[in-house]
């Protein structure tokens, strides 16, 4: 009893951290998932910025979606490629019935119930054909009518009718339909990006609660015996056709809904917005959260939606790649100290390296590039990501011509940091690591300098590979592998 | 009127004979076993019962009423349920969950009070979580404790008692069991014989098992059916049928010696 003040006082820190962790973990998943809910309600109240406000927008709609995926991918095991076609069909529905392009304008609330009853029809039509099919084969077919919808949707602004003179515009090409009233629910217009996140927020909760209830039903607990294994559940009693009719057409209706909220909101709708990379960006959300895990698919668009945001600026992206750089080696290296000495040492490296080349050839180096801008046009945020930038480069070799330099230690870095990471752990091995890691830093200033735009989505995928061999089952998911 | 009954079914793939006009019934409250050498036909046998395959030629009729064109869970639905030779369990969910969905045929919950959580709902939910319950109770100890455990955590003597009881929540008047002891110690073995034998004293249920541990079988068996290249070769009581010189030649070649019981490998592919 004595020494328990002692223990605690050196624990400290991740004590307080590990205890608030355990209350939240006490608390029932309703009690979470409502606080959550008011915390994310706060932000525009906390933020007034409209931009800020409209990338949460973004996080509820991609999360909407991811959620939805996951009733098809996750439970029910169906690898649906045509699923953002769904989305767009809800888009384009929406834009007809609220547009001069018909000239037809209905009701908010019947539009988007009209949407909802319009994906269960393309989820049964797309859903019928295909329920013989399974794995790899689903997907080809599904990807096929994903395919389809994007034709369609470039070429239906001329369609010839038998019984009519000339063509018809139905969905304006690539000139999109544009235009689209906004949702008005009696009376209640929503006109700015705050109205639309509450909507988005909103809907979002309110599909969270009924996909979790159905998860928790013999509906979700059928769906997810057949996403283990067909073959059992249909033994057990599961019509697994019916079944995998039903989860096309739930996700399906909710991917529509969303579409048509967020046509409301963009009150326009053009073909790219409905791309195969919106596909792939959603696959990626579910994956990175974990796929059957309602909380990691919210997670993943977070953190998806959110990054390329965070990186739009390079020195911002800058201060991003050098805090999870240092924060890696101080995290992950054991013991600790060793993280501080390779981080001291790479360094010392590069400030000999700086000495050596300005003694010797002074030319190839360039000032540093970056300059501060004016308090009156920018966040503290980013003067100080300008300002760390600055620091960087009057560290780092600047060279007037990274070009050819930067490309070849970039083809170096990779067979390099891959025989690192197979190397035996010594001091050999922890030697090596001090240049490796000055290799990267120095790919990493030379690309960014050449290519930002692809620097930034290299740094993406980084954060998703690294991300993803440390969880390799999702941020939240669980464990998928079997151990006899 | 027996309560399954097989009749001169006859099922190849392409140019393999795997079931040759075979017949055999089950009566109510029996304990039958089919044995044969690998390859002799007995999985397949299962999987014609319940409708993964269909059969060329030949009727199979459950409790007086044909089965053939019956999808596999409408054969479910009507009392037939199975294990599987090489399980065949969710083993992303929790051993709860796992008996629960088995209870999928024997609920009628819609969209509607699902999502709004209906008394209804609720009540038949508390139902079927009580059954699964009571049906994991069956196992004693074994699986006690263990009901909010993943499957895939759970050894595999332990794993085998979940699919068991995943086909008891299904509700059956028929259960069969494909080599319930495969892969199993003395032990296990010994404890899997008595318990097939409590399934049919306390269950209620019938019982169709595959076995290749003559132990299990000589110990709880009524009555025994030798199966060789998709042919009957015996019929009968344990005792005639473990002595039978075409069932001895099956499993051992044509020289004469005594049937050693037990000597059979696990895990081979009916």
């Amino acid at each position: 009893m004595a020494s328990e003040p002692l223990t605690a006082r050196r624990r400290g820190g991740s004590e307080i951290v590990a205890q608030a962790l355990e209350r939240w973990n006490a608390l029932s998943g309703s009690a979470r998932f409502f606080i959550l809910l008011a915390a994310a309600a706060t932000v525009p109240l906390l933020i007034s910025n409209d931009y800020v406000i409209r990338i949460a927008g973004n996080v509820c709609l991609f999360a909407t979606l991811a959620v939805a995926l996951n009733v098809v991918v996750g439970y029910a095991g169906l690898l649906d490629l045509g699923f953002i076609a769904f989305y767009g069909i809800g888009a384009y529905t929406y834009a007809i019935l609220s547009s001069d392009q018909f000239g037809i304008h209905w009701p908010s609330w019947a539009s988007l119930i009209f949407i909802g009853l319009i994906g269960l029809v393309f989820g049964l039509l797309l859903g019928s054909p295909s329920l013989r099919l399974l794995g790899d084969y689903l997907a080809i077919v599904t990807l096929g009518f994903g395919l389809v919808f994007a034709q369609l949707a470039l070429t239906l602004d001329r369609v010839e009718l038998p019984w009519r003179e000339g063509t018809v515009n139905i969905t304006g090409g690539t000139n999109g339909i544009v235009k689209l009233d906004p949702l008005n629910f009696f009376g209640f217009q929503l006109s700015n990006v705050t109205h639309y996140f509450y909507a988005l927020l909103i809907w979002l909760a309110i599909v969270l609660i009924i996909v979790h209830r159905l998860n928790q039903s013999r509906i979700g607990r059928a769906w997810r015996s057949m996403g283990e294994d067909a073959l059992a559940a249909e033994s057990m009693g599961m019509p697994t056709r019916r079944l995998k009719l039903l989860a096309f057409s739930c996700g399906s209706a909710i991917a529509g809904i969303t579409g048509g909220i967020f046509a409301a909101w963009q009150q326009s709708v053009f073909p790219q917005n409905f791309s195969t990379d919106v596909l792939i960006t959603l696959y990626a959300m579910m994956v990175l959260g974990g796929i059957s895990n309602l909380g990691g698919a919210v997670l993943g668009a977070c953190v998806l939606a959110i990054a390329p945001e965070l990186l739009r600026s390079p020195e911002l992206s800058r201060l991003i790649f050098y805090s999870a750089l240092g924060l890696g080696l101080l995290l992950l290296m054991k013991p600790r100290r060793n993280g501080l000495i390779v981080l001291v040492s790479v360094i010392g490296l590069g400030v000999l390296l700086r000495l050596i080349v300005q003694a010797a050839a002074p030319d190839l180096l360039s000032p540093p590039t970056i300059r501060v801008a004016a308090a009156s046009v920018s966040t503290a945020l980013d003067r100080f990501s300008q300002q760390f930038g600055i620091y960087v480069q009057s560290w780092i070799l600047v060279l007037k011509e990274p070009l050819l330099p930067g490309n070849i230690a970039f083809v170096v870095m990779i067979p390099a940091l891959l025989a690192l990471s197979r190397m035996k752990p010594g001091r050999l091995k922890f030697g090596l690591t001090i240049p490796a890691i000055y290799l990267l830093i120095f790919v990493w200033e030379t690309r960014l300098a050449a290519e930002p735009a692809v620097t930034r989505l290299l740094l993406i995928g980084g954060l998703l590979v690294i991300l993803m061999i440390f969880r390799p089952n999702g941020l939240l998911g669980r464990r998928k592998v079997e151990i006899v | 009127m027996p309560l399954l009954e097989f009749s001169n079914v006859s099922k190849h793939f392409g140019g393999l004979q795997v079931i040759n006009n075979f017949s055999f019934h089950v009566d109510q409250g029996e304990i039958v076993s089919i044995i044969g050498p690998n390859g002799a036909g007995k999985t397949t046998v299962f999987n014609l019962i319940t409708g993964i395959y269909t059969p060329d030629k030949g009727d199979i009729r459950f409790e007086g009423k044909s089965l053939l064109g019956l999808e596999p869970h409408q054969i479910c639905a009507r009392g037939i349920a199975r294990t599987f030779q090489l399980l065949r369990l969710f083993l992303n969910m929790s051993v709860r969950e796992n008996v629960m969905s088995a209870a999928y045929p024997r609920t009628h919950s819609n969209l509607a009070q699902i999502i709004l959580r209906t008394p209804g709902f609720r009540r038949e939910e508390d139902r079927i979580r009580a059954m699964a319950e009571e049906k994991l109770g069956f196992f004693g100890e074994r699986l006690a404790g263990a009901f909010d455990q993943l499957v895939y955590s759970l050894p595999y003597a332990n794993r085998r008692q979940v699919e068991i009881a995943r086909a008891m929540a299904t509700e059956p008047k028929l259960l069969l069991l494909d080599e319930p002891a495969a892969g199993m110690n003395p032990n296990e073995t010994q404890e899997i014989t008595q318990l097939i034998g409590e399934l049919r004293t306390r269950g209620g249920y019938t019982i169709l098992l595959i076995e290749h541990d003559m132990q299990v079988v000589g110990g709880i068996s009524d009555r025994v059916i030798a199966l060789d290249y998709g042919e009957k070769i015996a019929e009968g009581k344990y005792q005639e049928v473990a002595t039978n010189e075409h069932v001895i030649e099956a499993y051992l070649g044509r020289r004469h010696k005594p049937f050693e019981p037990g000597s059979q490998g696990a895990g081979e592919q009916g």
